[in-house]
């Protein structure tokens, strides 16, 4: 299945490109001899420009303090990601923990982690996380990470892959500029305790902290193989 | 899988140094499987996939979760731990990762004879994948003890 990581069958909502995929891979319980290995032969189809962009202006000019500009472009994100969700009838969003609709308290416990740099004492807020401080900044980060999918899903034009909206969120957006911080306060946690040096490489994609591959650069030295 | 050209360099280099480590396993002699139409058929997923009210996966995880047939869409959530891979699909259309809905079309259509009542979760970005062993064979065994025939292995 030759498709990017996190779509093994190719193509969301296209039973049909889907079937072909489950089909080719069952199909070779009838004709393999021995333990065989097959590229399923048809490319996912691609479409829309070369370089996504995001139609919304999420620049602000109230308040441009990190917390203020995250906030701001949470809430301009946030009635298109409802619509996806309203569209759909459900969301992947929780996995920190988070009611569907504690958008808003997963946000404020990203910028008090920012703000204080404290990665391993829970934020403050009524949520009852999921997961211990600090693996739970990489679960907020994903939930927040997914309402800009669902944001993004819901407004006209393409949807960017995971590669484009990366690019987006660390080329100026409030959100990429809070993952850094906070990847700035694991790294410099990482000496007393490894685990938030290790966080750092699950909030942050590949090629995207400041120039460090996502394991690089721990004081404690962490190797991930 | 994904191929390692479209893969940042750092993580193509990073799998290709795991597959070079990769343990030979020993290959059992080929027993020549039941015709699809007479098999009921399981998915074992590495995505990471679970029901909302489920203990979250954690770094290293080496046990896995049940997803029943006929499970809730909006009831599940994605713990997986890495950063690296794109959750907008299965976020649109959890059949890209999860194909459920499609064993479902192939039993419908007689195609397979069935969809398991139990499929099985487990989170991947493991060290080594002998870390999976015990829980490989204990899925192994349920699976066997419910009467299923094939297990679609899907990895993320």
């Amino acid at each position: 299945m030759p498709f990017p990581l996190g779509r093994p069958l190719g193509v969301a909502d296209d039973p049909a490109f889907q079937l072909d995929v489950v089909r080719g891979a069952l199909g070779m319980l009838a004709t393999a001899t021995e333990p065989t290995i097959e590229d399923h032969p048809v490319e996912a189809p691609t479409e829309g420009p070369e370089v996504w962009a995001c139609p919304l202006n999420l620049a602000v000019d109230t308040d441009d303090s990190l917390a203020g500009r995250v906030r701001a472009e949470v809430a301009r994100l946030r009635p298109w990601a409802l619509e996806t969700r309203r569209a759909r009838g459900r969301t992947l969003f929780g996995a920190s923990g988070a009611g569907p609709d504690d958008v808003d308290a997963v946000v404020e416990a990203l910028l008090a982690v920012a703000e204080s740099g404290d990665v391993e004492s829970p934020p403050p807020g009524d949520v009852e996380w999921a997961h211990p401080m600090p693996l739970l900044v990489r679960h907020l980060v994903d939930d927040l990470r997914g309402v800009i999918h669902e944001a993004l899903a819901s407004q006209p034009g393409p949807s960017p892959d995971h590669d484009e909206l990366s690019e987006w969120i660390f080329g100026g957006t409030a959100f990429g500029e809070l993952l850094l911080t906070l990847g700035d306060h694991l790294t410099a946690a990482s000496d007393a305790a490894p685990m938030a040096g290790l966080v750092r490489g699950f909030v942050i994609p590949e090629g995207h902290y400041r120039g460090l591959s996502n394991f690089e650069g721990i004081p404690g030295g962490y190797r991930r193989d | 899988m994904v191929r390692l050209g479209d893969l940042h360099p750092t993580e193509a280099e990073h799998i290709l140094a795991r597959t070079a480590a990769m343990p030979t396993i020993e290959i059992d002699e080929w027993r020549t499987p039941r015709p699809l139409a007479e098999s009921t058929v399981a998915i074992v997923s590495t995505a990471g996939f679970h029901r909302r009210d489920d203990p979250p996966f954690t770094p290293g995880a080496v046990d896995f979760r049940l997803v029943p047939h006929g499970v809730d869409w909006g009831d599940m959530v994605l713990s997986h731990i890495s950063a690296n891979f794109d959750r907008s699909g299965l976020a649109e259309d959890p059949n890209i990762a999860f194909p459920l809905d499609r064993l479902d079309d192939l039993a419908a259509t007689g195609e397979i004879a069935g969809v398991s009542r139990w499929h099985y979760s487990f989170m991947g970005a493991l060290p080594a994948p002998q870390m999976l062993e015990q829980a490989g064979s204990e899925v192994g065994r349920l699976l066997a003890a419910d009467d299923v025939d094939v297990a679609l292995l899907v990895p993320i």
